[in-house]
């Protein structure tokens, strides 16, 4: 599904800029629309503006502009925050509650009732795996746990959306599995799933669509498949030399050779069965047919060229007009 | 209201995680047995629980043996003890509350809750005045309970320590707020804090002494002569030394902005009464009918008490909070995070 399609969005923005004092332009005329019960990922090197574009809808930082609305809200309606879920990145909670009561603190702060807060926090506690560490103090935790406790604080109030800015920060390789099976969980539940993230890998494996954010701008957005369509090409392993004959028959195909692997870029299977026939017609051994798409990080990388993650430099700074 | 409960309950749990918090306390209890250990009665005075006595010939009236009992409170524990000590701990405590609630990670979440920033400002402020409403609350029931035991007279009054100590803790706590929002750095909020109280506190003394030296003291009838150190005592009161009363209004009207820390906790005297009496008014509990300079003494010593109406010093104070606090609202809510 094109998210230019998609008429049901949880967020639509037009035009968000941000300057901040000094005269740093974070972002630069963001327009984004996030599809309704996906995981929608926002990729970009550091600096590129992921983070403070979440503030801005989540109404910790002041946009210099923005048009648009969340949840059918203007960005900014102060009620519709009680519809939303975040885990920040680095989160910090009170060293001195235990974990069971920061699931108390935070359903407090987002107005949810003492009950509903109650049984909602023992609930995600098992979610999260940390039912038996819930009467400890977070000072006792591993990181690991500080998040898992930070992506159950997240879900408290039953939130529509849920921004998660680098979730995996910090979290070993089988927390990242059960994290995985937690933001599955949240859209199997209907929820829209917001991830900033750098870890590509990981937000190839869950996202439905994504953005990829650089300078300050949104560069590229779509599914994943749309993304990655045009990179789609056939691969065929075959055994032992091929004759000049049907090497010339190949080529007519678009087939490039190379060693003993054969490589056509089309983008339906039903295209590259007259190659096969032919390859069989010649008796010649197949090994094997794969259908190779570019990766997320591929995408990335020509995207936003060497400025890979973490290799990003810092926005450049005004200059400053001489008097 | 949930979101206001949730607040004032983390405030509640931050504070009994910390191991200051119980160390004030302590000793808070501790002086409070202290005091309740003194016994003024007809016989005399004796300290821990009857183990030193010191007998007076003359006895001492019920009314004098209250009064005694509640000065020593008014002017020994509550300046000291609560009004200093007790803050000093107290600021040591929650001037960390601010900066570490503004810190990356954690500000995020609280303001990305569907409640107003100037709501969430001025309910964490309030909430961090609990660690000095909790001690000063223990300690006034002590001294109510040992006061009621001894005397055999419940006096309610000593409670206006609780409101009036939460005020003045409140009015520090405003400037280390305000530089806490501000910079985020505890250590220079702590040391602007006590930089603003110190320098309040200097120009009230400053006001007090001038006033004594311009006023309270001709009117008891003393004549000073400063170059040989001499005074000299009379039934009539003294012409007022026009130099001195003029330094005294400028100092006064220096100090008209500043928070009135020194003199809203001496505001207690004039809220507790024995007898209909408040304790400024010494005249009515020591002085003799027929002694004329010894009235004019305590005559003088009321309205330097007195001195400064109770609108005056609560009002010039609120509106130095009001200022400093509404200043720091708005750097906390127009800020990014």
């Amino acid at each position: 599904m094109s998210i230019a399609q998609v008429t049901d969005a949880v967020i639509d923005i037009e035009e968000v800029r941000k300057k901040y004092r000094g005269g740093v332009e974070a972002l630069r005329g963001v327009s984004l629309k996030v599809p309704r019960g996906q995981i929608f990922g926002l990729l970009g090197p550091n600096g590129a503006g992921k983070s403070t574009l979440v503030k801005i809808l989540l109404t910790i930082v002041r946009a210099s502009q923005c048009r648009g609305e969340m949840l059918g809200k203007p960005v900014g309606d102060q009620a519709t925050l009680s519809r939303v879920g975040y885990l920040p990145e680095h989160a910090r909670f009170p060293e001195y509650l235990k974990g069971r009561e920061v699931l108390r603190y935070v359903a407090g702060l987002g107005g949810v009732a003492k009950a509903d807060a109650i049984k909602k926090s023992q609930e995600l506690l098992e979610v999260v795996g940390m039912e038996d560490w819930a009467n400890r103090k977070m000072g006792s935790y591993s990181k690991g746990m500080k998040q898992r406790i930070g992506l159950a604080q997240a879900l408290v109030n039953d939130p529509e959306i849920v921004f998660l800015d680098e979730p995996t920060d910090g979290v070993d390789p089988k927390g990242r599995l059960e994290m995985r099976a937690v933001l599955n969980r949240m859209k199997d539940e209907g929820r829209t799933v917001f991830v900033n993230s750098h870890l590509l890998g990981e937000l190839e494996m869950i996202c439905d669509s994504v953005a990829i954010m650089d300078q300050g701008q949104i560069v590229r957005q779509g599914t994943i498949a749309e993304l990655t369509e045009k990179t789609r090409r056939y691969e065929i392993g075959v055994m032992g030399a091929l004759g000049s004959e049907i090497l010339g028959k190949l080529k007519t195909h678009g087939v490039n050779m190379e060693a003993d692997r054969l490589t056509m870029y089309h983008q339906d299977a039903g295209e590259v069965q007259p190659v096969i026939d032919l390859l069989r017609a010649a008796d010649v051994t197949i090994t094997s047919m794969t259908e190779v798409r570019q990766s997320l990080e591929e995408l990335f990388m020509e995207t936003v060229g060497d400025k890979g993650p973490g290799a990003a430099m810092p926005p450049k700074l005004p200059k400053k007009e001489k008097a | 209201m949930t979101q206001i409960l949730t607040i004032f309950w983390d405030s509640y749990r931050l504070l009994t995680a910390k191991r200051l918090f119980w160390v004030a306390l302590g000793l808070s209890i501790l002086i409070a047995l202290l005091y309740a250990s003194v016994n003024v009665g007809e016989n005399g005075i004796s300290v821990l629980f009857g183990a030193y006595e010191w007998a007076s010939p003359g006895g001492i009236p019920a009314f004098l043996a209250q009064y005694i009992y509640l000065t020593t409170f008014t002017n020994v524990l509550v300046p000291f003890w609560l009004g200093l000590f007790a803050i000093v701990l107290a600021l040591i405590s929650v001037c960390s509350v601010f900066p570490n609630f503004l810190e990356s990670g954690s500000i995020d979440v609280a303001v990305s809750k569907p409640i107003s920033r100037v709501t969430l400002f001025f309910t964490k402020y309030l909430s961090s005045l609990l660690f000095v409403g909790v001690q000063v609350l223990v300690f006034c029931v002590i001294v109510f309970i040992a006061f009621g035991l001894r005397m055999e007279s419940w006096n309610f009054g000593i409670f206006w320590a609780v409101p009036l100590i939460i005020f003045v803790f409140s009015l520090i706590y405003s400037v280390a707020v305000l530089i806490a929002v501000w910079t985020k750095s505890t250590l220079l909020s702590l040391l602007m804090a006590f930089l603003v109280w110190g320098v309040s506190w200097g120009f009230q003394a400053a006001e007090s002494f001038l006033y004594k030296m311009a006023y309270t003291i001709p009117s008891a009838g003393l004549k000073m002569d400063y170059s040989t150190g001499e005074s000299e005592q009379s039934d009539t009161p003294q012409e007022l030394d026009p130099g001195l009363a003029q330094i005294h209004r400028v100092v006064k009207l220096v100090a008209v902005p500043l928070p009135k820390t020194r003199d809203a906790t001496y505001l207690l005297k004039t809220k507790i009464k024995i007898n209909g009496k408040d304790l400024t008014q010494k005249g009515a509990f020591l002085a003799e009918e027929d002694d004329t300079s010894m009235q004019n003494i305590h005559k003088a010593e009321e309205e330097l008490a007195n001195r400064h109406s109770e609108s005056y010093v609560i009002g010039s104070s609120l509106a130095f909070e009001a200022v400093i606090l509404s200043l720091a609202c708005f750097i906390f809510v127009k800020r990014d995070y």
